[in-house]
């Protein structure tokens, strides 16, 4: 029996689609809910950061925000996770399922990642679209949510894509804290078989795929928001 | 018979409470001194020119008086109410209450000569003792004549050198923005007074554009009356016409003239001196920081005084 035989024996006929379906599904949840936990932290951290002033307030949460940053992106995402799994919730004494575990440490990291491309998409824009809404008397809060933020969320599509394609890749560390992603499915199918050029090579082909669409999807978004550059 | 005229306008100044009033207006970016004390009192319907060599001041002024840029001292006053801090250099009651006052009165100075040894000294060393009864004055002084800066830009409008419309709206949200979010007007009122005011510059047709594909001199235009949308009190151009291209310079000075004609009362800077002839009622000519000469156009332009005014002017106009 060659090595595509066992393979497809081990997929089909001993069900082994049914774990790497769920483990798909575990990797892609745990992706885009990171992400979304990322966007939402990260851009209320982004906008601490470029809110002037100097209430001591805001200085301390601007402290706290570059602290976060340095944090999160200066330590690998695998100590992040191992971290989270084995220090912080057993430390607070928290009994939650591993993927949620998972998915809120991928959301941390992900949220310093999107405070910059977030603070970068904003000081991206020209000086002079804030100066035309403040002297047209609005006040700074709704200039940034009317005129400025619109305008960087633009430029930070494919930026913001290229974080969600990285995170879907990133996952694939989940396993060591025993969450059976789509890495872990085709691990355990290897293992059990002994075989294990097909298993790992359609591992890379379905991460190639999930990719690839994330790529086009994005490229849609970012066409319809640029209508306003063109017509 | 101008002398009898600039006479008139002078005598007008005077007596009038002004529409904006600049006191001591002084501004340094880091160690650049960018205005050294500029003091002038612009009064309703004046035009006001302020012209001088790149680098003098004259933006700055523009952008101190909507405070774009936050004045280093000097007050800016809209119609009787202050729009900035307090700058007790302006305020001779005030610093009379401070600690440096009273220990330079205690040690003999009389109080004339205590008030101008803070001036011209001590305020500008920064070892001057304020005391508790001095901020509370000076705070008072602000709780009581001070507006809020987002009331005070609603009524002022301001057109860039380089127009700024907002490029994520279109053309007719661009202009009802700020009146809408304000509260100043209702959607469609807005929506109407933009689409009128778009059909007396000829762009009614842009209406529903994006600013990305219109002219430079489009959108001069569009921005002017986006700041007229707000039924501004005063008009502050800021280079109006220096980014755009030659051809389309008059389509835009012609916007300002026209409403200079309605009676609009304004402050342009500017490098087009034809222009600041014809339309100012009074000329500044600003330089290193500070109002080098200031008249009608008539007297800066015939009969300049100041050395390098002289200079400048052979310069520009050859």
């Amino acid at each position: 029996m060659n090595a595509w035989d066992i393979f497809i024996r081990q997929f089909i006929e001993k069900e082994g689609y049914t774990l790497v379906l769920q483990g798909l599904g575990t990797t892609l949840i745990i992706a885009v809910a990171g992400l979304a936990i990322g966007l939402i932290i990260g851009s209320i951290l982004a906008i601490v950061k470029i809110i002037p002033g100097k209430n001591p307030f805001l200085l301390v949460l601007q402290r706290f925000a570059d602290v976060y940053v340095a944090l999160f992106r200066g330590t690998p995402m695998v100590v992040q996770l191992l971290v989270v799994h084995f220090v912080l919730f057993p430390s607070l004494g928290i009994h939650i399922l591993s993927e949620i575990e998972g998915t809120i440490a991928f959301g941390l990291n992900s949220a310093a990642y999107v405070c910059e491309i977030m603070r970068g998409g904003i000081l991206s824009i020209d000086k002079g679209q804030t100066e035309a809404g403040r002297s047209l008397g609005l006040s700074y809060s709704t200039t940034m949510i009317k005129i400025v933020i619109p305008q960087a969320i633009k430029n930070v599509i494919p930026t913001m894509g290229n974080e969600f394609i990285s995170l879907v890749k990133e996952t694939s560390v989940l396993s060591f804290i025993a969450v059976v992603d789509v890495t872990k499915a085709f691990q355990t199918m290897a293992n059990s078989s002994y075989e294990y050029v097909v298993p790992y090579l359609m591992l890379a082909v379905v991460y190639l795929v999930i990719v690839l669409i994330a790529t086009f999807v994005i490229r849609i978004l970012e066409r319809r928001l640029r209508a306003s550059d063109k017509r | 018979m101008t002398n009898d005229n600039s006479n008139e306008v002078l005598q007008e100044a005077s007596n009038s409470e002004g529409m904006i009033k600049i006191q001591n207006l002084k501004k340094s970016f880091g160690k650049a001194n960018v205005l050294k004390g500029i003091t002038t009192t612009i009064k309703k319907g004046e035009k006001v020119v302020i012209i001088g060599p790149s680098g003098s001041g004259k933006s700055t002024i523009l952008r101190c008086t909507n405070l774009l840029e936050e004045p280093t001292s000097g007050e800016i006053w809209l119609d009787g109410k202050l729009i900035n801090e307090v700058d007790p250099y302006n305020h001779d009651d005030i610093l009379k209450i401070s600690s440096t006052f009273k220990k330079l009165t205690a040690e003999g100075y009389s109080e004339e000569l205590a008030l101008a040894e803070i001036k011209n000294n001590i305020l500008i060393k920064s070892d001057f003792k304020e005391g508790r009864e001095f901020v509370k004055a000076k705070k008072e002084f602000k709780k009581a004549n001070s507006i809020n800066i987002n009331e005070a830009r609603a009524r002022m409008g301001m057109v860039f050198q380089h127009f700024n419309l907002f490029n994520n709206l279109t053309v007719i949200q661009n202009m009802i923005l700020a009146p809408v979010q304000l509260k100043r007007k209702t959607k469609e009122e807005a929506i109407a007074d933009a689409e009128k005011l778009l059909d007396r510059i000829g762009l009614l047709d842009k209406r529903d554009v994006y600013p990305s594909t219109l002219s430079g001199g489009q959108k001069q235009r569009i921005a002017i009356v986006r700041s007229l949308c707000m039924n501004p009190e005063i008009m502050l151009f800021d280079e109006p016409t220096s980014a755009l291209d030659p051809e389309m310079v008059g389509e835009v000075l012609d916007l300002i003239q026209e409403l200079a004609n309605e009676g609009m009362t304004m402050i342009i800077v500017t490098h087009e001196m034809g222009f600041a002839k014809k339309i100012g009622t009074r000329v500044m000519f600003v330089d290193q920081g500070l109002v080098a000469e200031s008249g009608t156009p008539e007297e800066l332009f015939g009969n300049p005084k100041n050395a390098r005014l002289k200079d400048f002017l052979s310069k520009v106009l050859y």
